[in-house]
């Protein structure tokens, strides 16, 4: 870790192992983390309120991301348009484009 | 210092338009037929998730359109280079990246990333001032959704594909990386840019609009 990342976890007043939680916490929720890895930092997060608070806050944002690809389908438009393009290439199953049908 | 590679053919991804099975002599009839029920099958459901990927790339609705359409039919006239069981919507987005590179003449930009590490670490800064203001719950209260979706699309490309298949679509870092054409350590560092980036602009929309007292010490 350099100077600077250094002095920066010391501004926010955490540990060592808080550290690492902070450095690591998206590898941890990415599933990324080795197995012994992913063990120590949930072991920390369970006794310390300041991380748990931090992991909490991490795993609200992913989660309002990962809402995001329930709100957005293709429009009819394409659907449409696709049907004729894959028509003209003497696909068989075009029809099956339409919405509600594949 | 990592830099964008120049796109490379993946290992079931066309790049270039292949002969049309239904062109080859051989293909009967009956061949045909199943093919295009195997394309019905495997390729189709993945509309809504490559049209969203097309969109995070293009951000441009007509744009999106455009690639998407060109993204099946390549698909299709190159089914026969799919294996069957493997990850087609993996391989729908690879082809569906290619087609936007090509369409913007494979526009690349080219970013000097650290490791991630001084991202994370700006992240918990964001939150260390809103949780010493008392609104580090503030993605629990609210709906940030809208304003999420407004800040991915502000996004430079590299750190908008990234967060877009990993964050949205729910892509592993591997299968990102075979779609993006770079090392697993590049998405990983676009991702996490990406992330704290998005949560800058949040913090910083969020004080905008008076929900929270400006957060200090936003960096980019």
């Amino acid at each position: 870790m350099t100077a600077p990342q250094q002095n920066q976890l010391e501004a926010l007043g955490l540990s060592a192992t808080c550290a690492d939680v902070v450095r690591h916490l998206w590898d941890y929720l990415d599933d990324q983390l080795t197995p012994d890895g992913a063990e120590r930092l949930r072991a920390h997060m369970t006794a310390c309120p300041k991380c748990r608070g931090y992991s909490d806050y991490q795993s609200c944002f992913l989660e309002a991301a990962a809402k995001l690809r329930a709100q957005l389908d293709a429009p009819e438009s394409l659907r449409t348009k696709l049907a004729e393009g894959l028509k003209s290439e003497g696909c068989s199953c075009w029809d099956a484009v339409k919405k509600g049908k594949t | 210092m990592t830099m964008l590679a120049s796109p490379r053919t993946s290992s079931a991804a066309p790049t270039v338009d292949a002969p049309r099975v239904s062109d080859a002599p051989a293909a009967s009839a009956a061949d045909g037929a199943q093919r295009d029920a195997e394309f019905a099958r495997e390729a189709l459901p993945w509309l809504d998730d490559v049209y969203r990927f097309a969109l995070s790339l293009t951000r441009d609705e007509a744009d999106a359109d455009d690639v998407v359409q060109e993204t099946y039919l390549r698909a299709y006239r190159s089914w026969h280079t799919f294996i069957p069981g493997t990850d087609c919507r993996r391989w729908l987005f690879t082809i569906c990246r290619n087609v936007f590179l090509r369409s913007r003449e494979r526009q690349r930009a080219t970013v000097d990333l650290e490791d991630g590490e001084q991202d994370a670490l700006a992240a918990g800064s964001v939150y260390a001032a809103a949780r010493e203001s008392g609104y580090d719950d503030l993605y629990a209260r609210l709906d940030i959704g809208p304003a999420l979706r407004d800040a991915i699309d502000e996004l430079a490309e590299p750190f908008r594909t990234a967060v877009g298949l990993v964050d949205v679509e729910d892509m592993s870092y591997e299968s990102a990386a075979d779609v993006m054409d770079v090392p697993i350590g590049t998405v990983r560092s676009r991702l996490f840019r990406g992330r704290r980036l998005l949560q800058e602009k949040l913090a910083s929309l969020a004080a905008e609009y008076g929900l929270v007292p400006a957060v200090a010490g936003s960096t980019r």
